[in-house]
């Protein structure tokens, strides 16, 4: 048998130790793979690579069928019906009105088109912010101190939506930090009302999702190699050329991700358009919201709303991501 | 490169930095101001914001309501998401691609949607509102970045290790328990910490599915909808600092536990 004589063991210290343990079933392990219910059970979990296939794949798609997908298709199902929760007594129909009511009023569609907008100007905010802190990051730090510099990013992103959102309404309130600056710099004399516009809800979701938008460039850019621009360099190319014509099309990809998270993330938030911005900001989740701070009978038409959303944003997102790698197959040829 | 251009680049990188950094110093001080008043200039300082939310029972419930949240469904999304991942890394079956559509799903849907619809879901599945379905909520938001996490790491694992083990006769669970599972401890101990996170910061999903206990960043809320005062600062502030801390520290466990 395989039994490690002595000096081997000593030489190998305490994991050939381990294996002799094991072989007398001296362990957990080796006890539990002796016990018999176990094996019974074992043997029968794995008889054929078929059910231990089955055994594997049962839980995982039971729980992606129920619980990723399933809410989403009670949303749907509720969307179309008159009365949810349906009261007693009260029989339950069908009905496309719910999706009926979302065009014939303003006050509907104008937040939802509204947020659409508002999500693609700041999605192209922050990439227009970010890509050069990622450039920076993966081209000028050296590899060492890359982790270092990029770590000095994460920490602020760890803190809450909440957080960071108050953090911000400290900073442009009328008495907040910009204003106070300005007014003793001598630029102004009283305080510009940055406060609920558009603008303060921008600033807010710009510094929520930059880091969804940073993290995909980084490795983007990361991956390319520097041998690329120098080959462009020396054939000529100027800097603004390269940087047209060699990195930005080698980073769609990152690009693409980078703004389809953001635009995703920036079309659901709710407390921060709440707290940043206005009446004349009022984005779709408050309209969303308000369907499900009323009575129960709202729920269809919330859902309903729900559920344009989220389709726009699907479909906006999907054909986004297409003409991304239209544009890169375009390019590489 | 130009010099020139690299002393540009680096000075829009601090300059995000103060970006990212300053609203949150701000925020920090602006908890030590003497005043009920939140504005600059801060004239007088005092530590009274500080101390009397380490002695608000309402604050410090919210506290461990939104830990005990966090940890109970960090549990069960590490454990759905590990095992999602043993599942779909490496093997090729019919459905594969609509089984790991569906695994990422959640973590596209946003935010105001995924909560309405968990809504609608736990009032259905009978679930009421409160800790039960904020837990619930949480662990299905947090599977997709488990199962992610895991499934890179678990594509580094060599085979031969595996195959080693069946040849000496262990059966698949043991094989995993052994061989697999103390592979994916990294991954595993930075998805949880990314997790807690995401459970600890949520507000969306505990506002829509919050019983009458609210959660820290639901109390935050509803106390800036009534105005801000200090004492929210220094509420706000312990949070920072605790979710900030555990970031780093995991941060630096993680790589730690990487490189060995």
């Amino acid at each position: 048998m395989g039994y490690p004589d002595m000096s081997d063991e000593t030489a190998q210290g305490a994991r050939s130790n381990q294996t002799k343990d094991d072989l007398s079933g001296q362990t957990f392990w080796g006890r539990l793979a002796g016990w018999t219910p176990y094996r019974l059970l074992i043997g029968l979990a794995t008889a054929s690579p078929r059910r231990q296939f089955l055994v594997l794949a049962a839980l995982p798609i039971v729980w992606v069928l129920t619980q990723h997908l399933g809410p989403m298709l009670q949303m749907l199902r509720v969307s179309l019906t008159d009365a949810y929760p349906v009261a007693p007594g009260v029989e339950q129909h069908f009905t496309l009105d719910n999706y009926a009511r979302f065009f014939g009023d303003r006050i509907f569609w104008q937040p939802f088109f509204r947020t659409l907008i508002f999500a693609g100007v700041f999605t192209f905010c922050t990439l227009i912010l970010t890509y050069p802190v990622a450039y920076f990051l993966a081209r000028h730090v050296s590899r060492k101190n890359q982790m270092l510099f990029l770590l000095l990013l994460l920490v602020p992103f760890w803190v809450g939506e909440i957080v960071r959102t108050y953090a911000i309404m400290i900073l442009l309130g009328n008495t907040g930090a910009v204003n106070q600056l300005l007014k003793w710099i001598g630029l102004i004399d009283r305080p510009i009302p940055f406060m609920y516009t558009s603008f303060s809800m921008g600033v807010g979701i710009v510094y929520l999702t930059a880091l969804y938008m940073l993290l995909p460039l980084y490795s983007a850019l990361e991956k390319l190699p520097k041998s690329l621009n120098e080959a462009a360099a020396d054939l000529g190319a100027s800097a603004w050329t390269r940087f047209r014509r060699v990195t930005l099309p080698l980073t769609i990809e990152g690009i693409s991700s980078g703004c389809t998270l953001v635009f995703l993330i920036s079309t659901g938030f709710y407390a921060t358009p709440v707290l940043l911005g206005g009446p004349s900001t009022t984005v779709f989740a408050e309209t969303i919201a308000g369907f499900f701070h009323v009575a129960g009978d709202e729920w269809p038409t919330g859902s309903a709303f729900a559920t344009i959303m989220f389709f726009a944003a699907l479909v906006l997102t999907g054909t986004f991501q297409k003409l991304m790698n239209a544009l890169r197959k375009g390019d590489s040829k | 490169m130009t010099r020139g251009n690299r002393i540009f680049l680096s000075c829009i990188y601090w300059a995000f930095v103060l970006y990212v950094f300053v609203p949150l110093i701000l925020m920090v001080l602006m908890g030590f101001k003497d005043s009920k008043f939140i504005g600059f200039p801060i004239r007088s300082w005092t530590l009274d914001w500080y101390t009397g939310v380490l002695g608000n029972t309402e604050v410090l419930s919210a506290f461990g309501y939104s830990v005990a949240i966090a940890v109970l469904s960090t549990l069960i999304s590490v454990a759905v998401g590990t095992w999602i991942a043993v599942l779909l890394e490496g093997r090729k079956f019919f459905g594969r691609t609509a089984v790991f559509g569906l695994t990422v799903l959640p973590a596209l849907v946003p935010g105001i949607i995924s909560a309405i619809a968990f809504r609608i879901y736990a009032r259905w599945l009978g679930i009421e509102p409160g800790m039960g379905a904020i837990i619930w909520a949480h662990a299905v938001h947090n599977v997709p970045f488990v199962a992610l996490v895991v499934m890179a790491r678990l594509s580094t694992l060599p085979k031969s290790q595996i195959e080693a083990a069946r040849d000496l006769g262990a059966d698949p669970v043991i094989t995993f328990m052994r061989i697999t599972l103390p592979y994916l401890v990294p991954a595993i101990l930075g998805a949880s910490i990314f997790c807690l996170l995401l459970s600890f910061d949520d507000f969306v999903r505990s506002f829509f599915l919050g019983g009458y206990d609210p959660t820290l960043p639901v109390l935050i809320f509803a106390k800036l909808k009534s105005g801000m005062s200090p004492e929210i600062n220094a509420i706000a502030t312990v949070a920072l600092v605790l979710t900030a801390a555990i970031g780093i520290w995991a941060e630096r466990f993680t790589r730690r536990l990487n490189k060995d």
